[in-house]
């Protein structure tokens, strides 16, 4: 009786198994296999082994490393004053009495857009014409200047930017608020009677408490700044130059569907893998070490 | 006396701050529901005038009927609609009887194929997808719903979400109804399903809104111009050149409020979806 019954567990998973082993485990092994051959994504002939050849070309060519340093500027330009400031707006949210949910509700609602509607919406705003000139001359109080805000280098890295951090900001508040709230009312009270600040109790008994969703929320977004493609794409099909802005998963799509090099692209993906691999390994090596219990 | 006065000053910064954050966070939607309604040139007038002079419905005709007149906006929020739902649906189904699996047989090799879910959450969809797509083109679903909806039918989150909830799911239930002579499948649909509404209201939801928002897999997958998606009809009309700035944010708006009303409705559920995804540590 118990043993039929347990081979019904496994029976439940078979869907899990036979879906997981195609859609994730086999395309992973099939992008490691294609990274050696040379692969034309439209002609019949069968792919040439050429060893390491694409990862050669890779190192050496110029247009990889300008995609790694996009995603590098990117990554790191959005992800810190993203958990910086998503933890500043959660803690003040938590020392108010009113309107917390609201405030939550507010920041968050961004995250509810879709992306290719938030980088149209921002596409608008960055026009020369635009909202974002009119607010940077009113905060500078100048008169009419272009911030060339989608054609400079720097300024369109910085569109990008602030695109996904408009968009994520609430969304990382919103875990922060609620890691915060986890934290047992009694720590804090104690701390109080003991004649702790309102500063102290959050320098030395909510930041230490908190450091497991600090660390999950900063590995998380920078795993996800990583991956970003959305925000970039569209800026591009709507007139951006590429380059600054030439993400490796852009570079990855374009290198496969324009220019149709099956192999180079996979080289890129396996490396994309493994730098993902190795941040979401360490967050759950540190994560294990910095478990909290009250 | 002074110690009070600076605390209130403190706390009349931090309330300026808060909303004065919450007020630019709103900006870009509020422009973008206001400029629905401008024609262009009200839009690109400096400084920005905030409300519209009169209200351009002409614009959200002009989104829905579409540069050539074909109502493919209607075409592919239906489009959106369908992958969304039955990719949500699937999902449910398939992680929920999964983690009914794992969390509540003991079978051998049990953990083993926990673990081997839980590793696929290492893989990120973008660095597979191009071998992705050549097997999804070798099956011969290249440009049909079931290529768009299939490879994503399941997700390892969803697994390792519906597992932690069905491990405290209490036992004494499953064994009354096996008592009664339910069968093990009897006893996921007709116990289980209904009794997990929480979870799966934060599952359907974190699915629902991740469809919705997929750019990047129907972009690789579908070519037919009635079978695209709300972000890919999106994307190419915001690089047509005689597509005007109002009909662009109609667009937006239109693709934006299922989004928001489900948001507005639902919001507790949003929210959980974002703890529920923080608190995942095992």
């Amino acid at each position: 009786m118990e043993k039929k019954k347990a081979i019904w567990g496994f029976i439940f998973t078979i869907p899990a198994i036979v879906f997981f082993m195609i859609f994730d485990f086999y395309p992973v092994i099939n992008a490691f296999w294609m990274s050696f051959f040379k692969k034309d994504l439209l002609s019949l002939k069968p792919p040439k082994f050429i060893g390491f050849k694409n990862y050669t070309y890779l190192f050496t060519s110029e247009a990889f490393w300008n995609s790694v340093k996009a995603t590098a500027i990117f990554t790191l330009g959005t992800f810190i004053p993203m958990v910086l400031v998503s933890l500043v707006l959660a803690a003040l949210i938590m020392t108010r009495k009113r309107f917390q949910k609201f405030l939550q509700m507010a920041y968050y609602s961004p995250a509810v857009l879709s992306s290719v509607v938030a980088a149209m919406i921002w596409l608008l705003m960055f026009d020369p014409r635009g909202l974002a000139n009119q607010f940077l001359n009113f905060l500078f109080s100048t008169q009419g200047i272009d911030y060339h805000w989608l054609s400079n280098e720097n300024m369109l890295r910085l569109a990008t930017i602030i695109v996904y951090f408009w968009k994520y900001v609430g969304y990382f508040t919103v875990i922060f608020v609620s890691g915060m709230a986890s934290i047992p009312r009694s720590i804090h009270e104690a701390a109080i009677v003991d004649g702790a600040s309102g500063w102290q109790d959050f320098l030395h008994i909510t930041l230490p408490l908190l450091k497991p969703t600090t660390l999950l929320v900063s590995v998380m977004s920078m795993i996800q700044c990583l991956k970003t493609f959305s925000t970039q794409y569209l800026f591009v099909q709507g007139g951006a130059p590429r380059g600054p802005i030439d993400v490796i998963t852009l570079n990855i799509y374009n290198t496969a569907i324009r220019d149709h090099q099956i192999g180079r692209a996979s080289a890129m993906s396996v490396i994309l893998f493994f730098v993902i691999m190795f941040f979401t390994y360490l967050q759950f090596k540190v994560s294990r070490s910095e478990e909290v219990t009250y | 006396m002074k110690k009070k006065i600076v605390s209130v000053i403190i706390d009349v910064i931090i309330w300026v701050f808060l909303l004065g954050f919450a007020a630019i966070v709103l900006v870009p939607l509020v422009f973008m529901f206001t400029a629905s309604f401008m024609p262009s040139n009200e839009i690109m007038k400096m400084p920005y005038p905030w409300i519209p002079s009169e209200f351009r419905w002409q614009n959200y005709w002009q989104a829905i009927k579409g540069n050539d007149g074909k109502f493919l906006f209607l075409r592919s929020i239906w489009n959106s609609f369908l992958v969304a739902s039955i990719t949500t649906v699937g999902t449910v189904f398939l992680c929920s009887l999964t983690g009914f699996g794992l969390a509540k047989y003991k079978f051998k090799g049990r953990n083993f194929v926990f673990f081997m879910i839980l590793g696929t959450l290492m893989i990120p969809f973008e660095a597979i997808m191009i071998p992705l797509y050549l097997i999804v083109t070798g099956m011969g679903m290249q440009d049909t719903y079931a290529g768009m909806i299939i490879p994503l039918l399941m997700s390892p989150f969803g697994v390792f979400m519906m597992r932690q909830y069905l491990l405290t799911f209490p036992d004494e239930m499953l064994d009354a109804a096996r008592i009664d002579g339910a069968s093990e499948f009897g006893i996921y649909w007709r116990i289980v399903l209904p009794n997990s509404v929480p979870a799966i209201a934060t599952l359907s939801i974190l699915t629902f809104r991740s469809q919705w928002d997929n750019l990047l897999w129907p972009l690789l997958i579908v070519q037919s111009p009635e079978k695209k998606t709300i972000p890919l009809f999106i994307t190419i009309f915001v690089t047509e050149k005689y597509t005007n700035e109002g009909a662009m944010m109609a667009a937006a708006a239109i693709a934006s409020i299922p989004m928001i009303i489900l948001f507005l409705t639902l919001t507790k559920y949003f929210l959980a979806g974002s703890e529920v995804f923080a608190a995942r540590k095992d």
